[in-house]
């Protein structure tokens, strides 16, 4: 991991910085924002419906508290006076409570026997029935509580065919002065009871269940379809009391289940809140697609941001690559950031410096090559003008002055050449003529033991050589090829492919090949001997032609030996020339 | 990564901070290992329960923690409370029902969480603490209350019936009695009325009563008292009020007609000299308390809520097992029960 982190570039280690922090702190604001909204709208749904519910509860408790009153009022009445001889005025109290109230459909009062005694008539099929019915034995049973009884009946009231909820308790009366005993009875119609939920708002599919204390189903008000009915009541019957959460064929729903005062009924409401539970849903939803769109842009940014951090630095590595591999010409141009700006413009300073240096160095270098060139073309002359003279000397001495004349003038012009104002480099006419002048002088010295001759094609006589290249050859021709036979040195030059041959040949006894290997070892400079001529001529061909120039020496023995110098015909000639006259 | 830097200190604060966050929430989970038992009373304004649920208090004080709810008369918020204790799996509860009739799904719930209730001051239908043998009821019985009302008032007559005393004051042997009535269909209003009735009448006493409903108000008691001075005047021999409040009603009407009159200047009232009426109330609050000392009212029938709110500790120590049955100053009837009787309070 660590190393990891080390192998980064700076691209990717700002790209994982950045989407990181954002990553981190979207997660972290997503995650307590989602939780606390998730808090608030579960609490908003879970007060709103607490709400509703209590809202329903109360219309239910009210309506239930006024059937009481009018209970309690018709039970008090009827206590008050004697059945007998107040009959029409209790009568008249009996029957207006059914005129009045539209959810009233009738008022009875039975005595124990289940006989009618005040109230709504009572039709025929129902009057012998009534001591078996619930709400009769109930409360006859339970005395001081009200019945609240929805068993499927139908009304006693003749002719009515009207599903009723009956609402009975034990009451006592006065009949003809003694203390009697009796159930009052009062018909609800479920007219009111619906209308009471119709005012609240329960969502889609919100219902109201009212069930009984066994858990029978007293009625259902509301939008809803029997699968959510039946899961309804199921966990309604499962929870006894109290409001919560709960999912209901795939929905979510508030249900609050609460008993009724006065009643042994339950309402459960159910409240369909799964649009605001959506809501919930839809902001995950949210949140995430701004968490998308957020790492995608974090993304992007950075990968700007990197890459304009970044792509000057690259350049200018790119820029030290390449003076890396030796181009110390072009110069590195970056924009960009003003750090990277500086630290490219500190580095052109320092490769401007680098070149002049360098450029410095070649020029001491080359200075140096063209001193040592001069001490070696200069170690030629003494030698040869200390012979000549000395052969000048002999020359006088023998009183032969026509060939005293022949190689004074001949040195003349020999030196004269030699000098060549100062230039290195001469025709190879003018240098031919040098040798012609130092075979002339030798000749003489030599008293004319040898003959020479000269073959030399026509085209390349125009050509510049390094001058005093051939009279070292020359030389060693006659040194080493001179002997008791007359003999002859010939001297071609001719141009082969790109290159000039400057051949000298002796007619002798030739070398051994042993001989040869041993001058090759000298003018390598591996032999400490110091015969300087070849070795001289060769240290200069190099010098100035590099390593397309060379010596070569070849013998066959009791004929001949060669030595040829290579010049390569090229503009090195001229550049280095140039190159002179520039400095 | 954890595992290749332990001793990262960041990471180790970290860890620190959780364990310590992690090890304050247990602590505050249970701390508590003492028992604890809830109360919820249906109305704490009302000053009875409030001084049910403080007797309730100072008798458990070192016995078990309680935590106490006010429903303030809402069945709805007491179910939430209920339920609430519940979860706190608390090992006991109290209850004083706001509705007595939609107790079986409070006792339906304990069962299933398998955490006994006692009830107290309203009682629950006898078939819905029969749903579990774990619920109980502590109280006292509405026909007592009547009974000792109807007895009190029959000894201040001379406790024969064929011969009233001179508090019979018209002597026509009938003793003209007005019955100031709690709420009607109120069970306690019910039983109360129709008990002292029945007890005369059992005892072969001649009474004309006249029945006025006050819904255990003061101020309806004393409305309905001006109602009846209308029709009947003053010319009757009792008042027999449900409960004190509208006893106090009654004194204060019956004190404007010149009745309770400090005539002799001795500082309170004597029935033989001055003009006066006997009243009775039941329940015995300190208004009513005081009353009977200054001689407006006759006497009142106590509600022994003290009594009562030791048995209720008491019944919660057996149930808690930190008592045995034989220790409980209260039977326990029918392993459901346990009755507290009414006490009869006058200056004697």
């Amino acid at each position: 991991m660590k190393r990891l982190i080390h192998d980064l570039t700076i691209r990717q280690s700002i790209l994982a910085a950045f989407l990181g922090i954002v990553l981190s702190i979207l997660s972290l604001t997503g995650l307590i924002f989602y939780t606390s909204f998730s808090q608030q709208t579960d609490l908003m749904i879970e007060d709103h419906s607490r709400e509703i519910n209590k809202q329903i509860v109360y219309n239910y408790e009210n309506y239930i508290n006024s059937v009481i009153e009018t209970a309690n009022y018709i039970q008090y009445i009827t206590s008050g006076f004697d059945v007998r001889d107040s009959y029409d005025y209790l009568q008249d109290k009996y029957l207006i409570n059914t005129e009045i109230k539209k959810d009233v459909v009738s008022v009875y009062l039975f005595d124990t026997e289940g006989r009618r005694v005040l109230g709504n008539e009572v039709s025929e099929n129902s009057a012998h029935t009534i001591t078996a019915q619930r709400w009769f034995t109930a409360a006859l049973q339970e005395r001081l509580i009200f019945h609240f009884s929805a068993e499927d009946r139908q009304s006693l009231l003749p002719k009515n065919e009207e599903h009723v909820i009956s609402v009975s308790r034990y009451a006592e009366y006065i009949e003809g002065g003694q203390q009697k005993r009796g159930v009052l009875l009062i018909e609800l119609n479920s007219n009111t009871i619906n209308e009471l939920a119709e005012k609240t708002n329960l969502g889609p599919t919100g219902h109201i269940i009212i069930i009984d204390d066994d858990d029978s189903l007293i009625n259902t008000l509301g939008s809803y379809e029997l699968d959510q009915l039946d899961m309804s009541m199921a966990i309604a019957v499962e929870s006894y009391y109290g409001g919560f959460m709960t999912e209901i064929d795939h929905k979510t729903m508030y249900m609050n289940i609460t008993p009724l005062s006065n009643t042994r009924w339950r309402i459960v409401n159910v409240i369909d809140v799964d649009h605001t539970a959506q809501v919930k849903r839809q902001m995950l939803l949210t949140l995430l697609m701004i968490f998308v769109v957020s790492i995608f842009v974090a993304a992007v940014v950075s990968v700007a941001m990197s890459r304009r951090i970044s792509n000057p630095l690259n350049t200018l590595k790119e820029s030290m690559r390449s003076i890396e591999q030796g181009s110390f010409h072009s110069k590195v141009v970056v924009t960009g950031q003003r750090e990277v700006v500086h630290l490219s413009e500190t580095f052109n300073s320092m490769i401007d410096t680098i070149q002049s240096l360098m450029e410095r160095i070649l020029n001491e270098q080359r200075e140096k090559r063209k001193t040592e060139l001069r001490a070696l073309q200069n170690q030629i002359n003494p030698h040869f003008l200390y012979n000549t003279l000395d052969s000048i000397i002999w020359l006088a001495e023998n009183d032969r002055s026509e060939d005293v004349i022949t190689t004074v003038s001949a040195l003349a012009r020999f030196f004269r050449i030699s000098i060549s104002g100062g230039e290195n480099f001469i025709t190879l006419e003018d240098e031919i003529q040098h040798v012609r002048n130092y075979l002339t002088i030798q000749k003489v010295r030599y008293q004319k033991k040898f003959e020479y001759r000269f073959e030399v094609d026509r085209e390349v006589v125009g050509l510049k050589v390094m001058k005093l290249i051939l009279q070292p050859l020359v030389e060693n021709a006659i040194n080493y090829g001179i002997g008791d036979e007359q003999e002859t040195i010939t001297l071609r030059c001719f141009r082969r492919e790109d290159s000039l041959i400057l051949e000298v040949e002796n007619t002798g006894y030739g070398i051994t090949d042993e001989r040869i290997r041993e001058i090759y070892r000298i003018i390598n400079g591996t032999d400490k001997t110091t015969s300087v001529g070849l070795r001289n001529v060769y240290l200069r061909l190099k010098l100035y032609y590099g390593a397309a120039a060379d010596l070569i020496i070849s013998s066959s023995l009791d004929v001949s030996t060669t030595m040829q110098v290579v010049i390569p015909v090229r503009e090195p000639v001229q550049a280095i020339e140039n190159q002179e006259e520039v400095t | 990564m954890l595992e290749q830097h332990p001793k990262d200190p960041a990471e180790r604060h970290l860890i620190i901070i959780l364990t310590f966050i992690l090890l304050l929430f247990s602590l505050s989970s249970c701390s508590d290992t003492q028992t604890r038992v809830g109360l919820v009373l249906y109305n704490e304004s009302d000053p009875f329960v409030y001084n049910y649920a403080r007797s309730i208090e100072e008798h458990a004080q070192g016995v078990f923690s309680l935590s106490r709810a006010d429903s303030g008369n809402s069945q709805i918020l007491q179910n939430e409370q209920i339920a609430q204790m519940l979860d706190q799996k608390l090992d006991l509860l109290i209850i004083n029902p706001v509705d007595r009739l939609s107790v079986y799904s409070i006792i339906k719930r304990q069962r299933e969480m398998d955490i006994p209730v006692i009830f107290f001051n309203r009682e629950p239908l006898l078939k819905d603490l029969d749903l579990w043998e774990d619920a109980y009821y502590v109280g006292a019985k509405a026909e007592q209350s009547g009974r000792l009302q109807a007895e009190l008032i029959m000894e201040l007559f001379g406790n024969d019936p064929r011969q009233l005393n001179r508090f019979d004051k018209n002597g026509d042997n009938v003793i003209q009695a007005i019955i100031l009535k709690g709420e009607q269909g109120h069970q306690d209003a019910e039983i109360r009325t129709s008990e002292v009735l029945r007890i005369f009448h059992d005892q072969g006493y001649a009474m004309e009563a006249v029945i006025e409903v006050a819904n255990w108000e003061s101020t309806q008691a004393y409305e309905k008292m001006e109602q009846i001075a209308k029709t009947f005047g003053t010319d009757f021999e009792v008042i027999i009020s449900n409960n004190d409040a509208m006893a106090i009603g009654a004194i204060k009407r019956m004190k404007e007609a010149g009745f309770f009159t400090d005539t002799n200047g001795n500082g309170r009232i004597d029935p033989l000299d001055e003009l006066w009426v006997p009243i009775v109330g039941i329940d015995g609050i300190s208004e009513a308390v005081e009353l009977i000392e200054y001689g407006y009212l006759y006497g009142t029938v106590l509600n022994d809520s003290n009594s009562q709110a030791q048995a209720v500790v008491e019944l919660s120590e057996y149930l808690l097992g930190l008592r045995k049955e034989q220790e409980m100053t209260y039977r326990l009837l029918d392993d459901t029960y346990v009755w507290i009787d009414y006490k009869v309070f006058t200056l004697d």
